[in-house]
């Protein structure tokens, strides 16, 4: 309690005031300090200047110059072929290294042949086909070089039949048959109703051979099979035609109509990997390329599984791809191109660089203070995008108080900090702030926000409880693995264990299971409650087996604190315990699954084990590669305004990072870190990446994934309101809370205010980051223009308006004032001489009345700019 | 199938691609520029004439089919009901005595009989699928209709075009979303919120007028001044949200300073009479400035009848505490939505809007055919009636009928996709126009497998 009342003393109008006055005296003696030499037209020299006339966008031409670019090697894709069964096959590409780096597809150009035509043949598809047992060398030739590869072909003359799991069913899923729109439909199609893209091989291989009177599959007669006769719409079929008879796909099922219809085994090999080749590769507009997939399977063999694949492209303005795996390059920038097979994905991540000049140069002087740096300058430079100069002290202090802490910098803060001529300032500016309480004040309520801190569904006491233990963490730099496993294994009164409200807002298993997932992995499973996930792998059984995992938390409730409606009574008293017995059990499965963490060995049903202390070990553990990666993705996106992965609650492996290797290598300093949040934080804010200045050049002015630049956004609706009371000097008042808390230390986001909702504060019922939202709308525009929030701040007695009058401030120190406590930067010349004109003619009339409007208006103008309401 | 991302490029003379132009109405659609509609009439998708407005009265709490438009009069007392059916003017028709007025207009409105979900029976999923189609899974949250019209269609003349009267449905038990919102479609597309009371006394859009000590001359000045501290960071309009502020800054000054659009937020023009005509109650007067806004070049209002279901009188009629018993409906809801429905008809078949302004007036679900030991009916989602009227409906008429006590339908069964596609169909919209979510998965207007309704079309 002591430490909330502190919290309550500070910031009364008074010292806000006072502050002001203070920085009143020196502001004018704000120093200019000297930067380094520009290196572009577009570097700026006077830091508290606001940056000079707008780049316009460079106009894109979709093609590259034709400019002659010389080969440099050219080589076979893959390196080796393994054929190791007389029906299979492994397609070839050629690809051409060039001079610039970019790759081509020049495999119908290429010449192609192999040294034992015996051994193994191939056709002008560039597909290798074998002949017989032995070892070969396929060789390429173009342009008077030369690549080969060995070829290796066994098991010619074994017996061969389609396996049902391997091969029918990967033809079903490209075909489409088992989609959700179509038979993979929980209700099926028709009265044909398939597993999800396969998922349940058995049930599947029941459906096919014993469902509708057998007739779906005719071992005699395969020709007349149902499951033939209808996707070659040789019968009608509402799907259409999914293949023609004759081709493969009919050859893959009739084959096995004939073999006797194997079932699947549990002998049958599973698949281990998947690999895509190219891997990555910049290529040119207009470009087409070939992509090779490969399965590797649990007995040693692969296959070319190209043709089976399924393909889709996570930018279809940069490339397209079709369902055989050719890509067409479209327009410049980076996209990834996801590859489904099985089970399994993977995505290779192709590119067209913007149409610059390489100029190493431009990324050899950037400047790199950690290795956040070295990995985004190396993406930037495969693109050409080069990044924007270095933000100014002035910008960079204005955004890193906002960022880390939610404040503006007062102007006595940005003298000193201007002043300081210390070499490694940002980094030691960095470190004070985070020592500072508003510092917990803000990350407190964003974790508050992640773990859906509110009345909804609390006691007052209870909530202050779960907001005291998350603040008290917070400041104590608790490892966030420690936080979350503090949370999940909390039991005890709630009153006294704060962390223990967890399990009283999340009550039912299944919903626990699901905002675990979100909130501490990134990841939504929700989607298997019904079906299995059709975009990740998490099938229905992972889901009910995680919910198991909460079926023996248990709530001794007491002393009722009222009703709310859609959630029921509320008590004030709860302990959590776990009870010894329980299990959950859902209708779809008639029994319960042994409880298993998502990817980890099930605990026996009948195991005492402690269940969530089992869940903390493998949730919390430097090895889950969910964990450290949802929470590093969390803090990249505070600072740099999109997560590496976006949104951020969609970790699914189909959703692949922009930046892979950085992304990896934040996680490896984070876990290697002990899970320490702050460290976290200030290497992030540290890097020159962060502090790059948030104007365009002409090189990156259409890049928003890639942190050319800093992205620019508008302040979350509590540091807005927050910091629209500082630079007014008029604090909000909030129902119930001590005159003078801030937006930003509220445990609670029920609490009345028509700024904070209509500005998009989250409600904080479901963990979900697009909860909070910062989209501008005509409400809000409405409410700053007429609404009482910024005009009563405005009209106060002892406002920043007040204060300007009492002290008779004369018009021009006034606008240098008001820019340099809401902008923190000076006016512009231009903009100095243009409003103390605009002020002098609206005072014309000399009275302190029309005096007091026109600062007021001015006021207004400054805070309702947008360089005031973004981050930037 | 047509689709707002175009599949390829196709070559303008100008060197510019279809690709670009499509994409480019993608891209600035915050109300900048080419709104993605008129793209899609260049591209040939949409049919240029139609123009079709809607009113959606969202009847909260879910009105029992057996006492208003589905009656069962030979059904046994346990499921009849205490309310008797009545005449319309159009023979073989009859609806329940609680709406004489209702029943004078019956050849302008048609009853979809045979409406089912089959969704969890909580209010929530109800207003979720009759808003947008669908009932929310897998993180999908699918726009309303009127987001999905300004989307597509953008604003007309100076005001929103998309408004909801008077504020968001409130909590109903189920603690889900209630589909009124521009989901996956992006905040941009959400619809302006009068966020007061048309009843009141006093009522007037919040922060719409400047404060009396505001003159004009000071709102203009503060805006000129704005403008100038702006022109520091004219490079922001590389973000998209930067464009926003700036379009919703055009939009709130244009909604200021419009005469007309002032004029159709202001109530107090409207007669003495006309108030007491749609009843002075939030709904009736509710109903009263949708007529305005729809007359005044707004595209798409919707009305929430209530915005809880707790401890306030509404539809639904469980029969105790919190809730409300049956006899509501002839002493307060009846008369309610009689006055403001029929007031609302009338009001537009006379000044000739009826025929481009579809009329939706549908609760969540409907209610248990038996009687329960409270006096009440529960939730049914098995089987409750729409109604239809106004814009390319074909008034006077019965579609789908339920089985003799009103549990299932008995022909014509009518699923929310079903009735989503006769909501666009009716709008103009081609309901096989593929929507993207920000995370490029693709979404179908309305999902395949769902027609529209051809007899509700006129």
């Amino acid at each position: 309690m002591k430490e909330r009342t502190d919290r309550l003393a500070r910031f009364t109008s008074i010292t806000a005031l006072m502050l002001a006055s203070v920085a009143m005296a020196t502001w004018a003696a704000l120093p200019q300090p000297q930067n380094p030499a520009p290196e572009t037209p577009y570097h700026k020299t006077d830091p508290l200047k606001p940056p000079g006339p707008p780049v316009a966008p460079p106009l894109m031409t979709t093609r590259l110059p034709s400019r002659p670019t010389a080969l440099v090697n050219i080589r076979i894709l893959p390196a080796s072929i393994e054929l190791v069964s007389p029906r299979f096959t492994q397609r070839l590409v050629v690809e051409g290294t060039f001079v610039d780096g970019h790759l081509e597809d020049i495999t119908s150009k290429a010449r192609l042949y192999c040294s034992d035509s015996r051994i193994a043949s191939v056709d002008k598809q560039a597909f290798v086909h074998p002949q017989s047992d032995g070892r070969a060398t396929v060789t390429a030739t173009y342009a008077g070089r030369q690549a080969s590869a060995p070829v290796q072909v066994a098991n010619f003359t074994a017996p061969f039949a389609w396996s049902f799991r391997n091969n029918v069913l990967p033809v079903m899923t490209k075909a489409g048959c088992n989609s959700g729109p179509c038979h993979g439909a929980a209700a099926g199609k028709n009265g044909f109703k398939l597993t999800l893209r396969g998922f349940d091989p058995e049930t599947d291989y029941l459906t096919l051979t014993r469902q509708a009177n057998a007739r779906r599959t005719e071992r005699l007669e395969p020709a007349r099979s149902l499951i033939l006769l209808k996707p070659t719409l040789t019968l009608p079929h509402k799907g259409g035609q999914r293949f023609p008879v004759g081709s493969l796909e009919y050859q893959v099922i009739s084959g096995w109509i004939a073999a006797g219809m194997p079932p699947p085994k549990p002998a049958d090999p599973l698949i281990v990997s998947l690999e895509v080749l190219p891997r990555e590769a910049s290529l040119l507009p207009g470009a087409q390329q070939q992509l090779l997939i490969t399965a590797k399977f649990s007995d040693g063999h692969s296959e070319d599984v190209t043709r089976w694949a399924k393909y889709s492209s996570g930018d279809e303005s940069v490339a397209t791809v079709d369902d055989k795996g050719l890509v067409t390059m479209q327009g410049t920038g980076e996209t990834p191109i996801t590859v489904w097979y099985l089970s399994r994905v993977t995505f290779t991540r192709l590119r067209i660089p913007y149409p610059y000049p390489a100029e190493e140069a431009a990324f050899r002087r950037a400047p790199r203070n950690n290795y956040i740096d070295d990995l985004i300058l190396a993406h930037l430079k495969t693109l050409r995008i080069r990044p924007s100069q270095p933000a100014t002290d002035p910008e960079f202090l204005r955004r890193a108080y906002l960022d880390t802490a939610g404040i503006l910098p007062r102007p006595r803060e940005l003298e000193e900090f201007l002043k300081d001529s210390s070499p490694n300032k940002r980094a030691q500016w960095i470190d004070k702030l985070m020592t500072r309480p508003e510092f917990v004040d803000y990350w407190a309520y964003k974790w508050s926000d992640l773990l859906l801190v509110s009345s909804n569904k609390l006691s007052p006491e209870a909530m202050w409880a779960y907001y005291d233990w998350i603040r008290q963490s917070i400041a104590r730099n608790k490892p966030w693995d420690q936080f979350v496993r503090e949370i999940i294994t909390a039991s005890g009164n709630a009153l006294e264990n704060g962390a223990a409200n967890y399990w009283v807002i999340h009550r039912v298993p299944i919903d626990i299971a699901e905002n675990v997932s979100q909130a501490f992995l990134g990841i939504n499973i929700s989607c298997a409650h019904c079906h299995n996930h059709p975009l990740a792998k998490w099938t229905q059984k992972d889901y009910y087996g995680m919910a198991n995992l909460f079926a023996r938390v248990r709530l001794k409730m007491a002393e009722p604190a009222g009703f709310k409606p859609g959630v029921g009574p509320i008590f004030r008293n709860v302990t959590v315990y776990t009870g010894y017995t329980g299990q959950y059990t859902d209708d779809r499965f008639s029994r319960s699954l042994p409880p298993k963490p998502l990817e980890a060995d099930a605990l026996p049903l009948d195991s005492p084990r402690n269940r969530r202390e089992y869940f903390a070990e493998w949730l919390t553990s430097p090895e889950n590669p969910y964990f450290a990666r949802a929470l590093v993705n969390r803090v990249w996106r505070n600072f740099m305004g999109r997560g590496l992965v976006e949104p951020v609650d969609d970790l699914r492996n189909t959703n692949p990072p922009t930046n892979e290797e950085l992304l990896n290598a934040l996680v490896k300093d984070f876990v290697s870190h002990g899970f320490d949040v702050n460290h976290l934080i200030r290497t992030i804010v540290n890097s020159a990446t962060y502090q790059t200045s948030s104007e365009p050049n002409r090189y990156n002015a259409l890049d928003e994934k890639y942190y050319s630049h800093y992205l620019i956004r508008r302040l979350p609706a509590e540091v807005l309101l927050d910091a629209l009371s500082q630079v007014t000097g008029i604090p909000e008042k909030f129902e119930g809370y001590a005159p003078g808390m801030r937006a930003l230390q509220l445990p609670d986001t029920a609490v009345e205010d028509y700024f904070l909702t209509a500005f998009g504060r989250p409600p904080r019922e479901q963990t979900r980051e697009s909860e909070r939202t910062s989209v501008p709308t005509i409400t809000q525009a409405l409410h700053v223009i007429n609404g009482d929030t910024l005009n009563d701040k405005l009209r106060g007695p002892a406002s920043v308006v007040d204060m300007l009058l009492k002290l008779g401030v004369a018009d021009d120190q006034v606008v240098d004032y008001v820019f340099v406590a809401a902008l923190s930067r000076h006016p512009t010349e231009h903009e100095r001489q243009a409003l103390v004109e605009d002020l002098k003619n609206a005072e014309a009339s000399s009275s302190t009345e029309s005096r007091r409007a026109a600062l007021e208006d001015l006021v207004w103008a400054v805070l309702t700019s947008k360089g005031f309401m973004f981050n930037h | 199938m047509i689709k707002l991302d175009a599949e390829r490029a196709v070559h303008f003379c100008d060197g510019v691609t279809r690709r670009d132009f499509l994409h480019a109405g993608a891209i600035t659609m915050l109300g900048l520029t080419l709104p993605d509609f008129f793209a899609l009439k260049e591209f040939g998708a949409v049919a240029p004439e139609k123009d079709i407005n809607c009113i959606q009265l969202m009847l909260v709490g879910g009105p029992s089919q057996l006492d208003t438009w589905d009656m069962k009069p030979a059904a046994p007392d346990s499921i009849r009901g205490p309310y008797k059916p009545i005449r319309t003017n159009v023979p073989g028709m009859e609806i329940s005595e609680i709406f004489p007025r209702m029943a004078k207009h019956a050849d302008k409105f048609a009853l979809l009989r045979s409406v089912y979900h089959t969704g969890a029976a909580v209010h929530d999923t109800g207003c979720q699928m009759m808003q947008t189609g669908r009932l929310f899974q897998g993180g999908l949250e699918s726009p309303n209709y009127g987001c999905v019209l300004n989307k597509l269609k953008g604003p007309r003349g100076d005001v929103p075009p998309n408004v909801l009267i008077p504020i968001p449905i409130g909590q109903l038990g189920g603690n889900l979303p209630h589909g009124d919102t521009a989901g996956f479609l992006g905040k941009a597309y959400d619809p302006f919120v009068l966020n007061a009371d048309p009843s009141d006394a006093n009522f007037k859009v919040p922060d719409l007028l400047p404060p009396g000590y505001l003159a004009s001359l000071r709102v203009d000045r503060r805006r000129n001044w704005r403008n100038a501290v702006d022109e520091s960071v004219k490079y922001f309009e590389s973000s998209q949200d930067a464009r926003l502020m700036d379009s919703t800054f055009q939009q709130a000054y244009t909604l200021m300073t419009s005469a007309k659009a002032r004029a159709a937020f202001d109530l107090a023009q409207e007669p003495e009479a006309v108030h007491k005509k749609y009843g002075m109650n939030r709904f009736g007067q509710g109903c009263l400035l949708a007529r305005r806004l729809i007359e005044r070049d707004v595209r798409f209002v919707t009305v929430n009848m209530f915005d809880t279901v707790f401890n306030e009188i509404t539809w639904d009629i469980h029969g105790s505490a919190p809730f409300s018993p049956i006899t509501c409906y002839g002493e307060l809801i009846g008369p309610m939505f009689d006055n403001a429905y029929s007031s609302l008809l009338e009001d537009l078949h006379s000044s000739g809007l009826l025929k481009n302004t579809l009329v939706l007036a549908t609760g969540e679900f409907g209610r248990t055919p038996k009687i329960n030991p409270a006096g009440g009916r529960d939730h049914w989602p098995q089987c409750w009636t729409v109604v239809f009227a106004g814009g390319g409906i074909k008034g006077g008429q019965v579609v789908g009928s339920s089985d003799d006590i009103g549990s299932a339908p008995k022909d014509r069964p009518v699923a929310p996709g079903h009735v989503a596609a006769t909501v666009f169909k009716a709008l103009g919209l081609p309901i096989d126009l593929e929507l993207k979510t920000p995370e490029g998965r693709v979404v179908r207007l309305v999902d395949n497998g769902f027609d529209p309704i051809d007899e509700l079309l006129a």
